[in-house]
C-alpha cells in the first residue's frame, strides 16, 4: 500500500515536472505554429497576386550556386535568371547563332573580328553599354576564368564607340559561337560586388541573393528589348527532385525545372499543372576503347552498336522523356546528318560477330579459343547511365557475351588514367553553343581532353583540322556532317539517346514559358502571368 | 599553471597538425581531378596539353609532401586559400554557410531534447509499462526511417496537404521547423534508449536509497541525484556523435534547400575543390575538439565522484 502511494507520489512529481516542461515547449510550439500559420498564408496569396498589382513568378531550379559571378559560376544562374546577356545567343527555333547585345559581326580570316554593338542597351544601373564597357567585361572574363581564356583564344580587344575589334591568337572561326557561353556575359565591371550583386543588361535586376538558396529579382524598366510585364521573380534552388515536385504541388512555386520523373503522373493529375519535355544537346553514349584488341575490329564495334536497344531504353529507363540517338548531334541541328535506318537487334549483332570471326561455343562467343567479354564502366552521378549499362549487360548475355560492370567515381579522371576497360557509359554535350567544333575536337581529335576512346583516325583528324580553319558557315556545317558520318560509319563510340529536359509549371498562372533545348534562357522579358 | 596551458596548447597543435596531414593525404589520394572542373571540360574544348600545363602551374605535379608543406605554410599565415571553382576565399565561404548549419543543428538538438528527455525518463521510471513499450517502438521506428524519407513525408504533410510550413529555403524561424523536426526525430531515437538505460542504472545505485533514507523529496532525488548522475554517458555519446550529426545535416540541407556548409562541402567534394574541403575538415575538427573538451569538463560538474577522486589523489 505504502509502495503504491510512493509510486503515485513519484508519478505526480514527475508528471508536474514534465507538465511544466511540456507546457513550456508547447508555448514555444504554439508560438512557432502561429508564426508558421502567418507565413503559411503566403502560398494562398498567389491568387491575389495574380489579380492585384504584384505580378510575381516563383521559379525553382535544380542546381544551387554560392557565387553569382557571371564569369565564373558554372551553373550560369545570372544568365538563366535574366540578369545578364551575351553578345550573341542561340536561336532556339533554327538552332543557329543570332545577334543579342551585338548587332552584327564579321571576321573573314577567322582571326580579326569586328563586332558592332547595339546602341540602345543600358546596364541595370543606368550606365550605357558601349564598346569600352564590353571590352572591360570581356577582359575580366578572360582574367577570372582560365577556361574562358582557353576557349576564346583572344589576343587583343580594342573598343571604338560601339564597335569592338577582337584579334585571336590563331585563326579561330568558332569565336562567335563561343561568345554564346554564359560565362562571357556582359556586366558592368565598375560595380563593386560582382560575386553577390552582378549588374547586367537583362530584363531583371538582382534585388537580393541568399547564397545556396535563392535570388530575388525585380523588373528592369529600361530594358532595351521591352520591359517585362512581371514585377518580380523569385529564382530559388533545390537539388532534391522529389522536394521540387512537392514544392510545385504545394503551390509554393510556379515553375519547376527537372521535377522527379516518377512524380510526373502525379503532377499531371493535378489540375492546372503542365509538364513539358524537350530533347537537349546532350547525348548518352557508349564510349569504346579502341586500344583494346577486340574493339579494334569494326565488326565487333558494329555488333556492340546493334545490341543497344535505344527505343527500349528511352521507354523504360527515361519513361519516354528522351529521343533515341542516331548520331552524336540532335537531328534538328543544321549539321546533323540524315542517317539511314541501321539494322539492330541480337540477330544483327550475331551476324557482325560472325563476320569478325566469332562463333558460339557452349553459350559463349569465342574467337581463337578466347571468349568475348567486356569491362563496362559506369558512374552514378547521372542516374540513367548505370541502368543503361545493366540493360546492355543483359542483352549481351543473351548472345553469349559476358559484360562486367565496373562502377567508378569520376569518369574523366578514371578513363584518362586507366586503359583496362572496353566500354564506358558517358554523357556529353555535343553542340552546347550551336557549333560542332567543341565536341569533335574534344572527343575525336587525338589532342582532345575527352578522347577516351583513343581515336587516332588520320582521316577524321584531317576533317576536324579543316573545320578548325573554316570560317564559312555552310562549309563548317558540311564538314561537321562529314565528321559525324565518319564516326557513324566506323562506329567510333555508339550513341544511345538524347535525354530530355522536363519542366512542370502552373498553367493557370504562368504565361509564355519556353523550355529551351540549350537550357540557357529561362527567365525572359516575355515570361508573364495570366 | 603555465605548464598545464603549455601542454594543452601543444596537444591542440599536434592534433591539428595530424588532422591537416591526414585530411590532405586523403583528399589528394581520392580519385578525381580539379583541373578538369576548372577548365570546364564538360562544355569547353580543352586539349590534353592545356590540362597538363594547368596541372603543372597549380603545383599538382609536385610531390605530395611538398604540396602539403606549401599548404601548411599558407595555413600558418591564416591563409586557407581560395576555392578553385568560385575563386572566393575559403574562410568567407565557410563562414557564410556555418550559421545556417549551426541553426539547423541547434534546432535539431532542441527537438531531440523535447522528445528524448520525457520518453527516456518515463520509460525508465515505468519500466516494462505501456509507456516503455511505446518509447521502444518510437525509438525503433525513429532509427529505422531514413531521414530523407521522413523529410519527404513531412514536406508532403505540412507543405502539400496542410500548406502550413515552407518546405525549403532559409527565411526565418519558420523555415527551420521542418528540417529541425526531421533531423531531431532521426537522432532522438538513440538518446531515448540511452537515457533510459542510464537512468535505470542511476536509480539502482545505493546513493538513491541513501537519499530516500535522508527523507529527500522524490522530485529532488530524481532531478539532483538520479538524472544528473545519468547524464555523463549521454553527453559522452553526444560529443562523439557530433561529427555524424554534422554529416547527417547534409541530407537535410539538400532536401530542404537549406544553405549550410554540409551542402557546400558535398559540392566541393564532387568538384574536387581541395582548398574548400581542406578548410571544412579543419574547421569541423576544431568544432568537434572544442565540443569534446566541453564534454570532458562537464564530467566534473555532473559526476561528484570525479571531484572526490581528484581530492583524494591530491
Amino acid at each position: 500500500m505504502n509502495r503504491m502511494k510512493t509510486n503515485r507520489r513519484q508519478f505526480y512529481f514527475i508528471f508536474t515536472i514534465y507538465h511544466s516542461y511540456i507546457k513550456y515547449s508547447l508555448k514555444i510550439g504554439i508560438l512557432l505554429a502561429c508564426v508558421s500559420l502567418l507565413s503559411a498564408c503566403s502560398p494562398s496569396l498567389s491568387s491575389t497576386e495574380q489579380k492585384g498589382e504584384d505580378r510575381h513568378i516563383r521559379f525553382l531550379y535544380n542546381f544551387s550556386t554560392n557565387s553569382l559571378d557571371p564569369h565564373v559560376d558554372s551553373s550560369y544562374v545570372p544568365l538563366r535568371a535574366g540578369i545578364t546577356e551575351t553578345l550573341v545567343r542561340l536561336d532556339e527555333g533554327n538552332l543557329t547563332i543570332e545577334p543579342w547585345l551585338a548587332e552584327s559581326w564579321e571576321g573573314e580570316d577567322g582571326q580579326n573580328w569586328t563586332i558592332k554593338l547595339r546602341e540602345d542597351v543600358t546596364f541595370q544601373n543606368g550606365r550605357k553599354m558601349d564598346g569600352e564597357a564590353v571590352k572591360a567585361s570581356l577582359e575580366r572574363a578572360l582574367r577570372e576564368s582560365i577556361a574562358i581564356q582557353n576557349a576564346l583564344k583572344i589576343n587583343e580587344i580594342e573598343a571604338e564607340g560601339y564597335t569592338l575589334h577582337i584579334s585571336t591568337t590563331e585563326p579561330f572561326p568558332e569565336l562567335v559561337s563561343e561568345l554564346v557561353n554564359p560565362n562571357v556575359s556582359i556586366i558592368d565591371v565598375t560595380e563593386e560586388d560582382v560575386v553577390n550583386k552582378p549588374v547586367g543588361t537583362g530584363p531583371f535586376a538582382l534585388k537580393s541573393f541568399t547564397p545556396g538558396s535563392k535570388l530575388e529579382l525585380e523588373r528592369y524598366d529600361d530594358y532595351w528589348d521591352g520591359a517585362s510585364n512581371l514585377d518580380r521573380v523569385t529564382f530559388s534552388f533545390n537539388e532534391d527532385a522529389n522536394a521540387r515536385s512537392l514544392a510545385l504541388e504545394s503551390g509554393q512555386v510556379d515553375i519547376v525545372y527537372r521535377p522527379e520523373v516518377e512524380s510526373l503522373d502525379m503532377l499531371r493529375a493535378k489540375e492546372g499543372v503542365k509538364v513539358e519535355s524537350t530533347a537537349t544537346f546532350r547525348v548518352h553514349q557508349l564510349t569504346m576503347n579502341l586500344e583494346r584488341k577486340s574493339l579494334q575490329d569494326v565488326n565487333v564495334r558494329r555488333a556492340v552498336d546493334a545490341l543497344i536497344d535505344r527505343q527500349g531504353i528511352v521507354d523504360t529507363i527515361l519513361l519516354g522523356h528522351g529521343e533515341a540517338a542516331k548520331g552524336p548531334f540532335l537531328p534538328s541541328l543544321p549539321f546533323a546528318p540524315s542517317y539511314d535506318e541501321r539494322p539492330a537487334g541480337a540477330d544483327v549483332a550475331v551476324k557482325y560477330l560472325g563476320e569478325a570471326g566469332y562463333t558460339l561455343e557452349d553459350g559463349k562467343m569465342v574467337k581463337d579459343g578466347e571468349a568475348l567479354q567486356f569491362t563496362l564502366l559506369t558512374y552514378g552521378s547521372r542516374a540513367d547511365l548505370p541502368l543503361i549499362a545493366q540493360v546492355f549487360q543483359s542483352d549481351a548475355k543473351q548472345i553469349g557475351i559476358d559484360v562486367e560492370i565496373l562502377q567508378i567515381e569520376t569518369p574523366e579522371a578514371y578513363m584518362a588514367a586507366n586503359r583496362d576497360w572496353d566500354l564506358a557509359t558517358y554523357s556529353n554535350l555535343t553542340a552546347p553553343r550551336g557549333d560542332a567544333g567543341y565536341y569533335l575536337n574534344a572527343t575525336f581529335h587525338p589532342t582532345g581532353a575527352l578522347n577516351f576512346s583513343g581515336a587516332h583516325e588520320p582521316e577524321l583528324t584531317a576533317i576536324i583540322d579543316k573545320l578548325n580553319r573554316t570560317v564559312n558557315h555552310d562549309e563548317r556545317a558540311r564538314l561537321a556532317e562529314q565528321a559525324a558520318d565518319y564516326v557513324n560509319e566506323n562506329v567510333i563510340n555508339s550513341f544511345v539517346l538524347h535525354p530530355s529536359t522536363i519542366v512542370a509549371y502552373n498553367e493557370k498562372k504562368v504565361k509564355n514559358w519556353v523550355t529551351t533545348r540549350s537550357e540557357y534562357y529561362m527567365i525572359t522579358n516575355l515570361l508573364d502571368v495570366k | 599553471m603555465f605548464q598545464i596551458v603549455a601542454r594543452k596548447f601543444l596537444e591542440v597543435t599536434l592534433f591539428l597538425l595530424f588532422i591537416t596531414f591526414v585530411s590532405f593525404l586523403f583528399v589528394r589520394l581520392a580519385p578525381g581531378d580539379p583541373v578538369l572542373t576548372i577548365l570546364n571540360v564538360d562544355e569547353l574544348a580543352v586539349s590534353k596539353e592545356q590540362i597538363e600545363v594547368l596541372r603543372e602551374d597549380m603545383g599538382f605535379n609536385k610531390p605530395l609532401l611538398v604540396q602539403y608543406g606549401i599548404w601548411l605554410l599558407r595555413f600558418m599565415q591564416l591563409d586557407f586559400g581560395q576555392s578553385y571553382v568560385t575563386g572566393q576565399p575559403v574562410v568567407d565561404m565557410i563562414l557564410m554557410g556555418l550559421p545556417a548549419t549551426i541553426e539547423l543543428a541547434v534546432g535539431a538538438l532542441l527537438v531531440m531534447l523535447v522528445v528524448a528527455i520525457p520518453l527516456g525518463s518515463l520509460s525508465a521510471l515505468y519500466r516494462n509499462s505501456w509507456i516503455d513499450h511505446l518509447s521502444r517502438i518510437v525509438s525503433i521506428i525513429g532509427a529505422a526511417i531514413p531521414s530523407f524519407w521522413l523529410g519527404l513525408i513531412f514536406i508532403d504533410l505540412f507543405g502539400v496537404r496542410f500548406n502550413w510550413l515552407p518546405t525549403m529555403g532559409r527565411d526565418g524561424l519558420v523555415s527551420l521547423i521542418l528540417p529541425s523536426m526531421t533531423l531531431g526525430l532521426a537522432i532522438s531515437s538513440v538518446y531515448v534508449r540511452l537515457l533510459r538505460s542510464s537512468l535505470l542504472d542511476s536509480l539502482s545505485h545505493e546513493f538513491i536509497h541513501a537519499a530516500r533514507a535522508r527523507g529527500l523529496s522524490e522530485l529532488r532525488i530524481f532531478l539532483v541525484h538520479a538524472f544528473r548522475h545519468s547524464l555523463p554517458p549521454v553527453i559522452t555519446v553526444f560529443g562523439v556523435s557530433l561529427g555524424s550529426l554534422i554529416g547527417g545535416v547534409v541530407v537535410i540541407e539538400v532536401l530542404f534547400a537549406y544553405p549550410g556548409i554540409g551542402k557546400l562541402v558535398v559540392d566541393a567534394i564532387r568538384q574536387r575543390d581541395y582548398p574548400l574541403i581542406q578548410g571544412y575538415i579543419l574547421i569541423m575538427a576544431m568544432v568537434v575538439f572544442v565540443v569534446n573538451t566541453c564534454v570532458d569538463l562537464s564530467y566534473r560538474y555532473l559526476n561528484p565522484e570525479m571531484k572526490l577522486k581528484e581530492r583524494r589523489a591530491s
